[in-house]
This record gives structure tokens, sequence and C-alpha cells, in this order.
């Protein structure tokens, strides 16, 4: 009886951890969309995306600690808050990732292919140290307007702002899909990711449908940014650093350059992470480790990740 | 094309003030002449070399110990930052997990020069004693066996992905020393106390240095020493190789380049003098912590190389002197003279919400901006590798031939001067890649 009770206490935690690691995992997808679209495109890893997605969390948090939204909020206060604050981390994450690639990669376009990343290492670092000079080396508490009810299925918490992310995450990459696939803009970023020749000669505007690709880009990781600093109730200058390199390894996984792989990489991360947390010993201390460890195992045995075409180096 | 008429380098007022002060100094050093030669023939080629190294050498006479520490501190970056440039400069690797080696050399040195590993606060387990003259191969060597088992499965990867690895790979070492029993977790190991060594420059008594002068000439040797030895290296067949590889990896394999043995080799070397580099380092301070070795200091070093000229060994020695005497010293003073300028003291001034700031901390948003900055505006570094500002303009030149514009032509004079290759430049050179015309 007694063995009975602490198994199924185990398989409560075990659904426990899983469910922890689909919330996170929706935000690591949201994040390694931006990843995958500007890889697919341009063929840049844009090491300063996850700085991107940071300055989303400081942003959001000086508007929120200057509406006082310091108490748990309701009904359309709560709409209110979380549209404005939703609008004002898209906007800032986009128009960065739009001046970024406009600053440090549009004029390198040609260059070879490490030139554009050592660029985008120094604007990683200036975006990272800028945030440190505004808001210091410390980590901030953000403020808890959301309701923090949950319901509880057998042994699993559910909270509503797990819901809230989860919803919200699949709205948007939904509307992503669609927008790649219905409009005419989308047909124009897949033709430049198949061939920027021929989609140049066929008439669209190389210049315009990349600044777009970074736009959504940024847009996702804005996203990410606010519903992130909600479920973690801390926001911190680096944060950007290890959720970017985990969001990377998401959409190495998936296959980089592919949409849907990137989407199913971010929750894969987000629940080998939870469980890695709960059973590896000593876990908790490792779990950047095994981001990274996954990251170079996927690279040597099968660099295409799961959904990712083989394809030749050009010669 | 539809190519509109390009604007004339470099948009911004600030950068090109930046550029006519750089040209009216390289002109000024060209038509100043001293004993009948221009100033700019001094300071070019070997005679650059025995300029500094005077100045090096006299430098501990003319200067107190405090500034003697900092330029061991710099000697110990001129050692990382050669290195680095073997594999990154001459192999075309980007590692950006660099700082792991230094973390292999300085744990190494600290476990051995006191004998103990420490399984848990106050568990030491004893190691054998090795003297400091036995360490420094030590160190080399187990930081080179890590550059291979770091290299050898790589081997297949991309630049870009290959970066992101040894990123990962340099994380990982932190996290290990971090976590990993008997390295003492967040106390990381303490090195002290060492046994006396005595050198040509007098005796090393580690941990309670009076006086750095003989330590800095001995970092001074092995700096000079590993000079050499990459040059000797650079010219050798070895070296040959691993330029054609970063220039062209399947050109390289057809002529006779044996990539896996080249590719290992740079990893190993590179490796290796950081491990020496790590060595020193914890010789130098008092202990070694885990925090320490961020991956901040992988970039700092590649910054150093990229600011001095990737590939150049002039150039990498120069970025590092600059950058770490920076962080050392200029950076402290720029603090001071901010904090006490009456623009920002007082309390009424304009800049008053200076004041509040350390700027210390800013080092690595300076460092940023100068990565930044350098790619874009002068690739090639302080003082371009003479091999490379060939192949910029071998490669313009091709491109010229494949008739492919004059645009793109200036484009690619302007950006490949950094790794890579000419054959890959022109892979990006179609007119696809900017059909519309440069907008800004």
């Amino acid at each position: 009886m007694h063995v009975l009770a602490a198994s199924s206490a185990g398989v409560g935690l075990f659904f426990q951890q899983i469910e922890n690691g689909v919330t996170i995992g929706a935000i690591y997808a949201l994040v390694s969309l931006g990843y995958t679209l500007v890889y697919g495109i341009i063929e840049l890893i844009n090491f300063a995306h996850g700085d991107v997605f940071m300055w989303s969390t400081i942003v959001t948090l000086t508007v929120a600690q200057l509406l006082h939204f310091d108490h748990v909020l309701g009904g359309f206060a709560l709409v209110g808050a979380l549209l404005l604050l939703l609008i004002i981390g898209i906007a800032t994450s986009a128009l960065l990732n739009v001046g970024i690639e406009r600053v440090a990669y549009r004029p390198l376009r040609r260059a070879p292919r490490l030139i554009p990343l050592i660029s985008a290492i120094g604007v990683s670092f200036i975006l990272e140290n800028v945030a440190q000079l505004w808001k210091g080396a410390n980590s901030i508490a953000y403020p808890v307007f959301f309701p923090t009810d949950a319901i509880t299925l057998g042994n699993v918490t559910i909270p509503f702002l797990d819901i809230f992310i989860f919803v919200l995450a699949v709205v948007l990459m939904v509307g992503l899909n669609v927008f790649i696939t219905r409009t005419r803009l989308g047909r124009a970023m897949r033709a430049t990711a198949q061939d920027p020749e021929a989609a140049a000669l066929m008439g669209v505007n190389i210049n315009r449908t990349i600044s777009v690709t970074f736009l959504i880009g940024g847009a996702l990781a804005g996203a990410a940014g606010v519903i992130y600093s909600m479920y973690s109730n801390s926001v911190i200058f680096n944060s950007g650093f290890e959720l970017g390199l985990i969001a990377f390894t998401a959409a190495v996984l998936g296959g980089i350059g592919n949409v849907q792989g990137a989407v199913l990489g971010g929750f894969l991360i987000g629940i080998i992470e939870s469980l890695a947390t709960q059973y590896v010993p000593n876990g908790i201390a490792w779990s950047q480790g095994i981001a990274f460890a996954i990251l170079i195992l996927i690279l040597i045995f099968r660099p295409s990740g799961l959904l990712g075409q083989q394809v030749p180096d050009k010669v | 094309m539809s190519a509109q008429p390009r604007p004339t380098k470099g948009g911004l007022p600030l950068v090109q003030g930046i550029r006519d002060l750089w040209n009216s100094l390289v002109a000024w050093l060209d038509k100043t002449h001293i004993l009948g030669k221009p100033l700019l023939w001094y300071v070019s080629g070997w005679r650059l070399a025995f300029i500094m190294l005077i100045l090096a050498v006299i430098y501990p006479q003319e200067f107190d110990d405090s500034y003697v520490l900092a330029g061991c501190a710099v000697g110990i970056y001129v050692l990382l930052a050669l290195g680095l440039n073997i594999v990154v400069g001459y192999a075309g690797l980007l590692d950006l997990g660099y700082v792991a080696f230094f973390i292999i050399g300085s744990y190494t040195y600290a476990a051995f020069s006191t004998g103990f590993l420490f399984k848990a606060a106050n568990q030491p387990v004893p190691v054998p004693i090795i003297s400091f003259w036995w360490l420094l191969p030590m160190g080399a060597l187990f930081a080179g066996i890590a550059g291979v088992l770091l290299g050898a499965p790589t081997l297949r990867l991309r630049g870009d992905y290959l970066a992101i690895v040894t990123l990962g790979f340099g994380e990982i070492a932190r996290i290990a020393v971090l976590n990993v029993p008997y390295f003492g977790a967040a106390n990381g190991l303490n090195p002290n106390p060492a046994p006396q060594v005595t050198t040509p420059f007098g005796t090393l008594n580690f941990g309670n240095f009076a006086d750095h002068s003989a330590f800095y000439y001995l970092t001074l040797a092995l700096v000079v020493g590993m000079i050499l030895l990459v040059s000797l290296l650079r010219n050798s067949s070895l070296g040959r190789a691993w330029i054609a590889m970063r220039e062209d990896e399947t050109a390289a394999s057809t002529s006779g380049v044996n990539l896996v043995r080249a590719k290992l080799l740079a990893f190993a070397t590179g490796a290796a003098i950081g491990g020496l580099g790590g060595i020193l380092n914890a010789a130098l301070v008092p202990s070694i912590t885990p925090d320490e070795f961020f991956f901040n200091i992988s970039i700092t070093i590649l910054v150093m190389i990229v600011l001095g000229g990737i590939g150049s060994i002039a150039g990498v020695v120069i970025g590092a002197i600059l950058l770490k005497y920076f962080d050392i010293q200029l950076l402290g003073s720029l603090n001071d003279y901010i904090h006490g300028s009456p623009l920002v003291s007082d309390t009424s001034a304009p800049l008053h919400f200076l004041a509040g700031n350390d700027f210390n901390q800013d080092k690595f948003l300076i460092y940023g901006l100068v990565l930044l900055a350098m790619i874009l505006l002068r690739p090639q570094g302080i003082i371009p590798d003479r091999r490379r500002q060939r192949e910029i303009k071998a490669a313009a030149s091709i491109e010229e031939a494949s008739a492919v514009g004059v645009l793109a032509l200036e484009e690619a004079g302007d950006t490949v001067a950094g790794m890579g290759a000419s054959a890959n430049a022109t892979e990006y050179v179609g007119p696809g890649s900017d059909a519309q015309g440069r907008e800004d």
C-alpha cells in the first residue's frame, strides 16, 4: 500500500515535470523560431537573438513597474495589461532585430560566413551590456499580476499562467504558419530561402523580405520575453545568453531552417530539461550543460536535425 | 543589375572621422623622415618587433610593481591570443570556447602545485606535487589533449556550427569544474603555497610576490619563444596546409592536405598554448574560481585578434596588449577621470547621472563595440596579415573577371578580409544577394 502511494506520487511527479517542460518548451519554441527563420533565409546564426528576447523582458519590466502592475489583476484590467505588455514587448524586439540586421548584418551579406557571426557576437555583447548598464547586474523581481490560481488534475497542478502561455504560443505559431504559407510576403520568404538569386529575378525585394524575416523572428522573441518574465518572476540582463543557446539547440534539434522542426525542438528540449532536473543527480547544477550536450550530440550524429533535410555543402 | 550609385564609404560622420584620423596618422608616419627613412618604415616588419622587444625588456625598470604585475597579465593574454590565432587565423576554425584550455591549464597548476584536490571543503585528497618547470609542459600537454578530444568529433562540422559547439565546450568546462567533485566547486582551488623556483631572471616565490619582475621576464621569454615558434609553424608545410584549408577546404584536400591531421594539429597547438597561458595565470593569481572563466574570456581573446588583425602575429600581439592594458589600467583611470570631472560630479551637472555608474563594469560593452566596429569598418585589423591582404586583392580581381559588377567588387574588397575563402566570397557575390542595390 505504501509502495503504491509512493509510486503514484512518482507518476504525478513525472507528469508534473512534463507539464513544466511543455510550458517552458512553448517559450523555447517561440525563440527558436527566430533562429530558424533567419538561418533559413540568410544562413546566419543570429547570435544576438537571445539578447533581443532579453530586451523585451527588461522593457516590459520597466512598463509593468511604471504602471504599478504589482497586484493580481482581473477582468478587463488583466486583458488590458497583457495586451499592452505584449504589444510593447513585441514592438521592442521586432524593431531591435530589424535594426540589428540593417546595421550589423546587411553590410556583410556577401562576406564569408564566419564574418557576420563575429559581428553578431559583437552585437550580442553590446545589447547585453547596455542592459546591464541600465538595469544593473542583479536579477530584478518581476511583479506578479497574473492570477496565481491553478487547476489540479490528479497529482498534477496546472497554473492558469501555464495555460495562457501555451495557448498564446500556439496561437502565434499557427499565425506564423498561416503567414508563411498563405500570404505574398510569406511566399517571398520561402522563395528567398530557397534561392535568393532566382527570387530576385522573379521580382522579390530581397532586402525587404529579409527585414520582414527579422521583424517576425524578433516579434516572436518579444512575445516570448513577456511570458517568460511572467513565468520566471525575475528579469536579468544576461538571461538571453542561456535561453538563446537553448533555443538555438532546439532549432538545430528540429532541423535548422525548418519551422515545424523548431517548434518540435522547443517542446522536446523543454521536456528533456525539465525531466533531467528531476531525475539526473545534481541535475539543476548541470541543466545548462545538458542543453549543450544535446546540441553537440545532434550536431555530430544528425546535423540535419529531426525534420531537416540532408543538404550537401555547396562546393 | 539595377545598381544605384553607391554612396561614398562610411555613412556615419563619426566613422568617417575615425577613418580620416587613421589615414592622417598613417600619412604622417609616411611623411615624417628620421635618418632618411619614413617613420612608417621603422614601425613595420621585424623593426617593429625589435622596438617592441626593447620596450618590453626595459618596461619593469621604468615602472613600479603594480605596472609590472599588469605586464604579466598582458603577457598571459598575448599567449592566449597567439594560441587562438592559430585556430581562428590560420586554420579558419572559429573557436568560441577557447577559455576551456585556459581553465585546464589553470586547474592543472592549482592542483599539482599544492599537491591537493578537494573532494569537499576541508576534505583534501593528496596528489603528487610537481615542480613548476614540469607543470609548464604538462599544462600544455593536458590542454593539447583536450584540444584533440574537442576537435575529433567536430571535424565534419561546418564553420558556424563548429563555433557554437566550441562555445558549448567552453561552457561545459566551466560547469564541470564547478560541479565535478575535487575541483573545489564555487570556491575553486587555491594554488598557494607553492615551492620557490629559481629562474634565470630571479627567484619566483609564488603567491607572495613582492616584486613581479622575475615572473614578468619569464612570461616575456615564453611569449617571445611562442612568437618564434608560431612564425616557424606558419611557414612550415603544416602552416601552409592550415592556410590552404582556411581558403578552401575542398581545394586543399584535393591538393593533398590531410584535413583531419591539419585540423587536429591546429586545435592541439592552439589549445597547448592556451594551457600554457593557464599555468602562468594560476601561478600569478592567489586563487582559481570557476566564475573567472565565463564565455566572456573567449570573446575577449577573439576581440584581441580581430582588433589586431586576424592571422597576423604582430597584429594579435598588439591587439592583446592594447585590449588587456585598456582593461587593467586605462579603464580604471577613465572611470576616475569621468567621476572626477565637474560635468559629472556636480549634482546639477548635465552628466550627473553617470556618477553612480562604475565604468569598470562596462568593459565588455566596449569590447562589443570594438568587435562590431572592426568587423564592419576594418576587418583586416590594425596590422593586417600581408598574405591576407593579397588574398583580398586576388578575391577582388577574381570577381572582376567573373563580371559580377563593380558594386559587388568594391564590397568584396571591403569584406572578404576576414577569415575565409575567396571561393566562399564569390558564392555570396551573386546579384541575388543584393539585387535591389544598397539602400543605406
